[in-house]
């Protein structure tokens, strides 16, 4: 490698408020690798990267291009420099054709005013073909799959003639088939010479995907290290900055009396259409009823129907052998129901209320948070510096709004909300999605302490890996039925077939 | 939920619960029409069976799922039937002085300076700002259009200058909302407050009393005497598009320049882009505060041309407070319209058509002129509850944004 990389970071510092984001970073991509920015949440990734496509401006440090120092002090400057980024939130408008958003300021134009539309169109097409993206440039951007969306995230870079792609977080929001999909097209692109910054936090997609990787921990670069020849372990090491358990150490499970049951349920969605279909299932005391599937497949619903907040059309649920297929959410949670919704931010927490006021948002109202119907602030307080002891919640006190927290600790503090009512079940939906090493280790860890004090806990998850570290049995949920039952030590591969409904080869 | 199920349920019925709505509405039209020349009937058998059809055929709509059409159905079968036969007690030459070509220029009089002020807040709220203050903006144009036609002589410096007030005092709404990220409906309404006072000073300071002078330099018409003379819709278009103020046929060739403007040009796609999702916009670099400025400006300097045209064009005079809730009628237009630019000219002439026929019935009627004086409003009011679900704003509207 004599050729000069494609771009140089030196010495980036960024400073905020309290915080140091980015301490002196170095780093360089050469051209056609894919090099991976491995980091927990919080780590700098996305400042870095920021910085880079000219949403921050650095305090100390020089960005170099083919070689020469450049100034990129504004998105524009960083197009025009080559560099495309597709950001982890889409930046994309949804009631816009494909066709427009990838043009977007880029406009093909007649007369330099009016609208080139068969321009866009055909430019889309060409640009579509030549990568073999499956997509239609006149189709609204809301009426297409997320898989997709990513794709013409792709296409805008494309478009604007970038040969430096930077991807944050870009599998966080895909189905493992939509993310093998983007892989391959990743590899075609690296194949025309693209150079590509693959930031994540997920260990074996980075080992997967990307030719060098870069670990960032607390601001500061770790180390970079070739991909082949590293391990997950070394790399979990590195990012947290200590020994991680990747595996779950549990015991096996001795399971007791029914708890929770639920049969022959039947659910409708959002929009009117069966999403459950005539569900059995029956979880004991002290064990992990994991439920595997693809996104979409009746998964909310379940949990919905169970939790009381959305009505069967069919089906009984028994709570503790007490029938409570018509109670309300709150008879269901006073009756020793503990529920992790699967939108932490949408329904777990009330995102302006302090952690204090979000810990009691089930008992506030009983003593002796309140008594006679006046509150008492301070026992709340009380409560929430406890909980935020003992479940590591960092980032702030009893006082802090949850909003400020990071993804983790908000969902720490639901997990110690649910958990230290003590409940008898306890359902949790995607209780890690997008949380780093750390925190899933944590929920994990703590997962199963709360089975092994004798819960009864149903786990939803459309990662396989979590299902199998922590399940001691497990369903897998294909179109609203369960479609197979099986064993803590089930293959991978087997439960794969399962979830596409078993017509796998 | 409920439609998907209704829709599984009723997805064999031959007739469609929207076709259903809509044959109640026709059913509602006619039972006026029968009423009225050339027909002229006499017996209230006739309306009350034909509102009774549209008042079936919408409850039919409502039950099988076409719940806002299948509303509309029944609410103009009541209307349309007590029309009919209050109209029915009226001989043909009263209901002609009401119901004549000249209705239809009023419509055209009273929507141009709703449409002024509604295309300018289309711009403003599409790109992401609400202008509550269009009313505001109006009556900026609506004095300082006459001060300056006074003062030079010429209608011509009165307009120019109407449009430099109404869009300063949309910068000012602009910096405060954009800029200083202050909340865009209390903005807007301290700008309506400042102009309405400030208007109302100089307005006193300047003419006292008295008022305005009369004979101040208008806005002219546009004679077009070769309408009355064609064969065979001379009759028609003649006195109604015969002779019209210079504004009028501005507003109407405005409605399709914006149009074009904003679904065809690459600066629309950016207003949108804007108006919709700021930060992607910004990211494929669009600046942000610069689109929503030049949005907010040029619908003061439109919302003024709408005021210009009630003094300068259409009075000939000023009073206080002349613009007299208009802005807000536009803003409702705008939304009526959902946001775009002909739809909402639709409502702008459905507004003026409700203005021509109030005042056309306060010299006709024997209902007080007051209470007739209220259907503009009360029409405002049934065309939002209407639309209300339906019309989606732009995404980003009434937010501000914050660069990182």
């Amino acid at each position: 490698m004599t050729e000069a990389p494609v771009l140089e970071l030196r010495g980036i510092t960024k400073r905020f408020p309290g915080v140091l984001a980015n301490d002196d970073i170095h780093f360089d991509l050469r051209r056609g690798e894919v090099h991976a920015l491995l980091g927990e949440n919080g780590a700098g990734k996305s400042t870095l990267m920021n910085i880079l496509y000219g949403l921050y401006r650095p305090d100390a440090g020089q960005i170099l291009l083919n070689g020469s120092p450049v100034e990129i002090d504004s998105p524009r400057a960083a197009i025009d420099h080559g560099i495309g980024m597709v950001h982890q939130h889409f930046m994309l408008i949804p009631v816009m054709t494909v066709a427009e958003n990838i043009v977007l300021a880029a406009e093909p134009t007649v007369g330099g005013v009016f609208l080139d539309t068969a321009a866009a169109r055909s430019r889309v097409e060409q640009l579509a073909d030549r990568f073999s993206f499956a997509i239609d440039p006149d189709a609204r951007v809301e009426n297409i799959s997320v898989g997709q969306q990513q794709r013409v995230e792709i296409l805008k870079a494309l478009y604007r003639r970038a040969d430096i792609l930077i991807l944050d977080e870009p599998t966080a929001v895909l189905t493992p088939q939509e993310s093998q999909e983007l892989f391959a097209i990743l590899q075609e692109l690296r194949k025309e010479g693209m150079s590509i910054i693959f930031i994540s936090h997920k260990l074996n997609e980075v080992l997967e995907i990307a030719d060098r990787i870069t670990v960032l921990r607390r601001g500061r670069r770790i180390d970079t290290l070739a991909a082949s020849g590293a391990t997950e372990t070394e790399l979990a090491r590195l990012m947290v900055g200590r020994e991680v358990l990747l595996e779950v150490e549990k015991a096996p499970a001795s399971p007791g009396e029914v708890l929770l049951e639920a049969e022959g349920l039947r659910v409708l969605d959002d929009r009117g259409l069966e999403a459950v279909r005539g569900l059995s299932l029956a979880i004991r005391a002290g064990e992990i009823l994991g439920v595997a599937g693809v996104d979409g497949n009746g998964q909310s619903e379940l949990i919905d129907a169970l939790s009381g907040l959305r009505k069967t059309v069919a089906g009984r649920v028994r709570l503790l052998g007490r029938d409570v297929t018509d109670a309300s959410a709150d008879e269901r949670l006073e009756r020793g129901l503990g529920h992790i919704p699967e939108d932490r931010q949408r329904r777990g927490l009330v995102l302006d209320f302090t952690i204090a006021e979000n810990v009691v948002l089930h008992d506030y109202d009983k003593p002796p948070f309140a008594r006679a119907g006046w509150t008492f602030p301070r026992q709340m307080t009380e409560r929430a510096r406890a909980l935020i002891e003992e479940f590591d919640v960092r980032g702030g006190g009893p006082e802090t709004l949850a909003r400020s927290l990071s993804g983790g600790n908000q969902q720490k503090v639901i997990l110690a909300r649910e958990v230290a009512r003590e409940p008898s079940v306890l359902l949790a939906a995607q209780p890690t999605r997008g949380l780093d090493v750390g925190a899933i280790e944590f929920i994990h860890r703590r997962l199963v302490r709360e089975r092994d004090a004798g819960r009864a806990i149903l786990l939803v998850s459309f990662e396989l890996d979590e299902i199998l570290s922590l399940a001691d049995r497990i369903v897998v949920l294909y179109e609203g039925r369960i479609v197979g039952e099986y064993g803590p030590n089930v293959s991978e591969h087997e439960l794969g077939i399962a979830m596409t409904g078993g017509r796998a080869a | 939920m409920s439609t998907g199920r209704t829709m599984l349920a009723h997805g064999r019925t031959a007739l469609e619960p929207r076709r259903l709505a809509i044959i109640g509405i026709a059913l509602a039209a006619l039972a006026v029409w029968t009423a009225l020349p050339p027909w002229m009937i006499r017996w209230e058998g006739v309306p009350v069976a034909l509102g009774l059809l549209a008042a079936a055929a919408g409850l039919a709509a409502v039950t099988r799922g076409e719940r806002r059409l299948g509303s509309w159905a029944l609410a103009l079968a009541g209307v349309a039937t007590v029309a009919a036969i209050w109209a029915q007690t009226k001989d043909e030459s009263s209901l002609g002085a009401v119901l004549n070509t000249g209705l239809l220029a009023a419509t055209l009089r009273f929507a141009t300076p709703l449409a002024f002020a509604a295309l300018g807040g289309l711009f403003s709220e599409r790109s992401g700002v609400v202008n509550i203050g269009l009313e505001g903006m109006m009556l900026m144009g609506a004095f300082f259009g006459i001060w300056a036609t006074i003062w030079s002589g010429s209608w011509v410096v009165g307009v120019l200058c109407a449009m430099v007030f109404g869009g300063l005092l949309a910068a000012v709404h602009a910096v405060f909302s954009i800029h200083l990220r202050a909340d865009q409906i209390v903005s807007g309404f301290a700008m309506n407050f400042l102009a309405l006072g400030l208007t109302g000073y100089l307005f006193i300071s300047i003419y006292g009393l008295q008022g305005t002078p009369p004979g101040v330099d208008r806005i002219p018409d546009v004679h077009l005497g070769f309408l009355h003379d064609l064969p065979a819709l001379g009759g028609l278009l003649g006195p109604v598009f015969g002779q019209l103020n210079l504004l009028i046929w501005v507003v109407l060739a405005l409605v399709v320049i914006v149009h074009v403007v904003i679904f065809r040009t690459a600066i629309g796609l950016r207003i949108r882009a804007v108006g919709e999702h700021p930060r992607a916009a910004d990211t494929v670099g669009i600046s942000v505060s610069r689109v929503r400025y030049g949005a907010v400006i040029l619908s003061g300097m439109l919302a003024a041309l709408g005021g210009a045209y009630l003094s300068v064009g259409f009075v000939g005079s000023f009073g206080q407070n002349m613009t007299a809730g208009r802005g807000f009628i536009a803003l409702a237009a705008l939304i009526f319209g959902k946001w775009k630019p002909i739809p909402t000219f639709g409502a702008c002439l459905l507004f003026g058509f409700a203005s021509g026929l109030a005042q056309r019935l306060q010299a006709e009627a024997d209902i007080s002129a007051n209470l007739i004086s209220t259907l503009p409003y009360i029409l405002v009011l049934a065309a939002l509850v209407g639309v209300v679900g339906r019309s989606v704003p732009p995404a980003a509207v009434g937010r501000p944004y914050v660069k990182q």
